[in-house]
C-alpha cells in the first residue's frame, strides 16, 4: 500500500499520521493493520476528544483480539462507572469501505502537471495525437444514447465472460 | 448481473441518483469499456439513503477487492459515514458516492445531467462538460487517460 492509500483506508489525514506517530514515537509502516490502527486512533481523537495517547491504548486494546469479538470495552474507570465501548464489527465494516476505496479508487498519482501534449485548443488534434479514433467518435455521435448503452451491455458482458474464462 | 438490472433496481426502488463515470461517459458516446456502474445519490434525503442501503444490501454488496468472507455491514449508516463505496454485487461491481469532485453534491450533480432512456429504464446521467470537469478534477491517471476522447466528443458535438 501506498502512503496515501493507507490514509484512505483510515479515513484519517497523512499529515495527522505521520505528526502523530513522530509524538508516539512510533515508525509509521504504509499497510493495511496500521491503516485499521491509525482509523481508530484518529476515531476516537477526532470524535471523541480523547488525547493521542489515550487513543492509541484505546485501539491497542480494542483491535487486539481480531475480528473474533463483536464489541470490547477498551477503557473503564476504577469504580466502573464509565467504560468506552468500541464496536468492532461496525468498524470493520467501516474500514473495510474505506480499504476498498483505497483500493481501488486511489491509483498512484501521476507526479507534476498532467502531460498535455498535442495542440492547445484544438481538442480533435490533441485526440488524434493520442490516438483517439475520431472515426469511432463520429459514428457513435450518430447513434441515440440508447443505442450506444445496449453496444456497451454486449461489450462488458464479452469483457466479463473472458476475464471469467482467463481466471 | 448487467447494467440493466442495476438501473432497474435502482428505478423501481425510486433511488435518487445520476449516472456518472464510464456509463455516463458511454451514453455520451466514449467508447470506452466499462464494468462498473458510478452513481451520486441525495445523501441529504434519510429515505433515499435507506433505500439505496436495502437495495444494496439485498444485492449481498461487498467492498470490491478486499478479501470474501470478513465482517461488512450494508446499512443506511455504513452509506452515510462512507463518501464512496466501491462495491461488488450479485447484479454487477457499482460505486456509489455521496458528491462528485470538481462537481460537487447531488444536488449540483442534478442541476448538470440529462435525462435519457436506455436499457429500458429512464434515468439521469451527468452532462459531458461536467464529466470532462469530474475527471479532471479526479486527477488520477486513469481519468487523464480518458480526458482527450471525452474533450474531442464535446468539440465534435459543438460542431455538429
Amino acid at each position: 500500500m501506498t502512503a496515501r492509500q493507507t490514509a484512505v483506508a483510515a479515513n484519517a489525514n497523512l499529515k495527522w499520521i505521520v505528526n502523530s506517530a513522530a509524538l508516539l514515537g512510533r515508525r509509521v509502516r504504509y499497510d493495511r493493520q496500521q491503516a485499521k490502527w491509525w482509523g481508530l486512533v484518529w476515531l476516537v481523537t477526532e470524535e471523541l476528544g480523547l488525547s493521542l495517547r489515550a487513543a492509541a491504548a484505546v485501539a491497542t486494546v480494542a483491535l487486539r483480539g481480531g475480528s473474533s469479538s463483536t464489541q470490547v470495552t477498551a477503557g473503564a474507570d476504577p469504580s466502573g462507572s464509565a467504560s468506552l465501548i468500541v464496536d468492532l464489527a461496525r468498524y470493520e465494516s467501516f474500514f473495510l469501505a474505506n480499504l476498498s476505496r483505497a483500493l481501488v479508487h486511489e491509483t498512484p498519482r501521476r507526479r507534476g502537471r498532467p502531460p498535455r501534449r498535442g495542440i492547445k485548443g484544438d481538442a480533435l488534434a490533441t485526440a488524434r495525437h493520442y490516438g483517439v479514433d475520431l472515426d469511432l467518435i463520429r459514428s457513435a455521435i450518430r447513434r441515440t444514447p440508447a443505442e450506444r448503452l445496449a453496444l456497451l451491455e454486449t461489450n462488458a458482458a464479452f469483457v466479463r465472460d473472458m476475464r471469467r474464462r482467463t481466471a | 448481473m448487467s447494467f440493466a438490472s442495476m438501473l432497474s433496481g435502482l428505478t423501481k426502488k425510486k433511488v435518487r441518483f445520476v449516472v456518472v463515470g464510464g456509463v455516463a461517459a458511454a451514453a455520451h458516446g466514449s467508447s470506452r469499456v466499462t464494468n462498473d456502474l458510478d452513481i451520486c445519490y441525495d445523501a441529504e434525503a434519510v429515505a433515499n439513503i435507506g433505500a439505496l442501503a436495502s437495495l444494496l444490501a439485498g444485492w449481498h454488496a461487498y467492498p470490491r477487492g478486499v478479501e470474501k468472507g470478513l465482517p461488512f455491514i450494508m446499512d443506511d449508516r455504513t452509506l452515510r459515514n462512507a463518501p464512496i463505496l466501491t462495491l461488488t454485487t450479485s447484479e454487477g461491481d457499482i460505486d456509489v458516492m455521496d458528491r462528485i469532485a470538481g462537481v460537487g453534491p447531488y444536488d449540483a450533480v442534478r442541476q448538470h445531467s440529462e435525462r435519457i432512456s436506455a436499457l429500458g429504464v429512464r434515468f439521469r446521467v451527468l452532462d459531458l462538460p461536467s464529466l470532462i470537469k469530474a475527471k479532471r478534477a479526479a486527477g488520477r491517471p486513469r481519468d487523464f487517460d480518458h480526458l482527450p476522447e471525452l474533450e474531442a466528443l464535446l468539440a465534435l458535438r459543438k460542431n455538429q
